[in-house]
């Protein structure tokens, strides 16, 4: 009886011990639970818990990423990446989750930010575990990204909330505070706020913090959504106006349509057997273009006005600078088949279509931050992508606008619509395709090429096609 | 007395049990309903005896051939292999994928993930996006589509990273399959 009693005591501390050991956690939500393995540094395994909630979880070996999907929600993280993809919206959050024998496990942190709160969930703790309770967690964070530009008297200052969030505008003397009365606010610091009127931007617990410079004040704030946001103006102070005070006046600026003519300079580009030069021919066809447009009533620059060379990078940011509404890269073709002939029109190829493209753009971006010393980081080069996809599908329209009134000329065979990385179309941020007009290499398309009346066709296939698109815009 | 007896066995009992389990497997009870994790590392087959190869054709698009072509499995040799037939003339008779006489230098592959090919520089300037385009994506996508774990290729000319190779395409990092360049068939 006394060894019975002895290894029931055994028994009953190896259960205590077990429990202790094993590294489980008991996760509960509503009337379900499971345990959760804890890794032995602190992490949970999620898929039992995504489980739980009943999401669709996958990994894809191709991209290395986890996608996990709940009603119309939809997260993608990848094991040793703080970014997470929630519906769309990229987000920097402090913890990565890791790799595990039986899938991927995360911090606890990680867990409510990266799974729970895109999905209106946070976690409690509760007597032997966790809880998984409906609703945003008091004071959970919130993503803030802000921009500011100015306009001569007044600067304008977009605070964007990585969701619906309740605010109050305050305006103390010398600062703009936003207040979150139910969150966190978290700046994204890769934004560089340039403004005459802003100092610094901060966040102090539930407050983000705008410092202003001497002079300036709040004119006026507004609560915007799709994207939820916060519009701010900032002007002079206000002070005691005369009555007949007339309102800030916005400096009206023309976006024009620039049209970068390929090559230049010591770079001739493709040469035809009787010596056409790409250079000499792109920079004929785009002063017609531009003349057209110009007769249409659309304001139009060239990246260069002459026969001179100029960086692929300065010809986008030449665009960038002016806003440009379109940006159109000419250039003529050449190929070793000398039978090739006909138009064809590129546009980026950076947001693929199918996962696994994407997937290794991505890794090629990451590869590229890790890599290479002097470029972007990681974090640039997937914002600037992101910000490339808003574009891509519009660039894709400009390009089949274009292609398709190039097709219409007689004797163009269709070469379509590609899509390619080219050095001169990266980092644009407006609608940008490169046009290549013929070839070059072709001797008959060659000799069309140069004439007057051929480059005068190609010139208004283009500008119509620009116009049709800006008209549907 | 007897009834307590029972149930501190009945605990007992499952505690062994809790604990065998605990010790032995202490995942085995999470749902088996989630996503396959990843499979580990199985014998790989006998060598492929061909290779899906694309050839530029004077349409500017990657035309598939199957070429007989035994494909080792280690990846660096696999993409070797598979970049110098590209450098021959098609079985169909189209030319080498290179539009100047191009060597296969090196090839390496970093983390399992990127391969590096490094071919020797063109010896003039080479021009027109025609030729620049579908050599480039023929030995990217010939070697993507034959190499399943490799998500991404960068080209090297004279052992040197570029930007691009005749003004158009950016060659500054690793590219990823284009799709989009193979004719379809
Ligand atoms: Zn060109």
């Amino acid at each position: 009886m006394r060894y019975a009693r002895f290894i029931i005591v055994i028994l009953a501390l190896s259960l205590v011990a077990s429990v202790l050991l094993a590294g489980q956690v008991h996760v509960r939500w509503g009337g379900r639970s499971v345990q959760v393995p804890r890794t032995a540094d602190g992490r949970l395994e999620l898929l039992p818990v995504l489980h739980l909630l009943g999401a669709d979880a996958g990994f894809s070996h191709s991209a290395g990423t986890w996608g996990v999907v709940l009603g119309d929600h939809q997260v993608q993280f990848t094991p040793g990446s703080r970014w997470v993809l929630m519906d769309g919206e990229l987000k920097k959050l402090d913890e990565a989750p890791v790799s595990t024998p039986s899938g991927v496990a995360a911090s606890e942190r990680f867990l409510e930010q990266a799974i729970l709160e895109p999905f209106g969930f946070h976690l409690e703790h509760e007597p032997g575990g966790l809880r998984i309770a409906e609703g945003a967690a008091y004071l959970s964070p919130i993503l803030v990204v802000p921009v500011a530009a100015d306009f001569g008297s007044t600067t304008t200052v977009v605070l964007t909330l990585g969701r619906k969030e309740r605010v109050e505008v305050e305006d103390r003397d010398g600062a703009v505070v936003v207040h979150f009365p139910e969150a966190e606010p978290q700046l994204d610091e890769s934004r560089r706020v340039a403004s005459a009127r802003i100092t610094s931007i901060g966040v102090h617990g539930r407050d983000l913090v705008i410092r202003l410079s001497e002079g300036a004040g709040l004119l006026g704030s507004h609560v915007l959504d799709d994207p939820p946001r916060v519009s701010l103006d900032l002007g002079p102070k206000a002070r005691p106006a005369p009555a007949s005070a007339s309102p800030p006046q916005l400096r009206a600026t023309v976006h024009p349509i620039v049209l970068d003519p390929g090559h230049g300079g010591g770079d001739t580009g493709a040469r035809s057997p009787s010596g056409l030069e790409e250079k000499t021919l792109v920079l004929a066809i785009a002063r017609r273009v531009a003349r057209i447009l110009r007769g249409r009533g659309f304001p139009t620059r060239l990246t260069r006005e002459g026969d001179t060379g100029r960086a692929l990078a300065d010809r986008t940011a030449f665009a960038n600078r002016l806003e440009a509404r379109v940006f159109v890269s000419l250039h003529a073709n050449a190929s070793r088949f000398s039978s090739a002939r006909g138009a064809e029109t590129y546009y980026m190829s950076l947001k693929d279509e199918a996962t696994d493209e994407h997937a290794a753009a991505t890794a090629r971006l990451e590869n590229a931050s890790g890599e290479r010393s002097g470029g972007h980081d990681g974090l640039d080069l997937i914002l600037w992508q992101m910000a490339q996809a808003e574009v891509l599908n519009e660039s894709s329209r400009l390009a089949l606008a274009i292609q398709r009134r190039l097709n219409g000329l007689e004797g163009v065979p269709d070469r379509g619509v590609k899509q390619a990385p080219f050095v001169v179309l990266t980092g644009a941020t407006m609608p940008a395709v490169l046009v290549e007009v013929g070839f070059l290499s072709n001797p008959t398309e060659a000799r069309r090429l140069a004439t007057a009346e051929y480059q005068e066709q190609l010139a208004t296939a283009i500008a119509d096609g620009i116009v049709a698109f800006l008209k549907h815009q | 007395m007897r009834a307590r007896v029972v149930l501190l066995v009945l605990l007992g009992a499952a505690a062994a049990v809790l604990l065998l389990w605990a010790l032995l497997g202490p995942t085995s009870r999470v749902p088996q309903s989630g996503p396959e994790p990843a499979p580990l590392p199985t014998p790989t087959p006998a060598p492929k005896r061909q290779a899906v190869l694309l050839y530029p054709g004077s349409d500017g698009l990657l035309h598939p051939e199957i070429v007989p072509l035994s494909l080792p499995d280690e990846q660096e040799n696999r993409v070797r292999v598979l970049v110098s037939r590209l450098l021959q003339p098609s079985p169909a008779g189209r030319p080498p994928v290179a539009p100047y006489p191009a060597m296969l230098t090196d090839v390496f592959v970093r983390e399992g993930k990127i391969a590096y090919v490094d071919f020797t520089a063109p010896e003039n300037p080479l021009a027109g996006c025609g030729n620049e385009v579908p050599f480039v994506y023929a030995v990217v996508d010939t070697i993507l589509l034959n190499c399943p774990d490799l998500r991404a290729v960068q080209l090297l000319f004279g052992d040197r990273e570029v930007e691009t190779l005749t003004g158009h395409l950016d060659l500054s990092g690793p590219l990823p399959l284009n799709k989009r360049l193979i004719a379809p068939s």
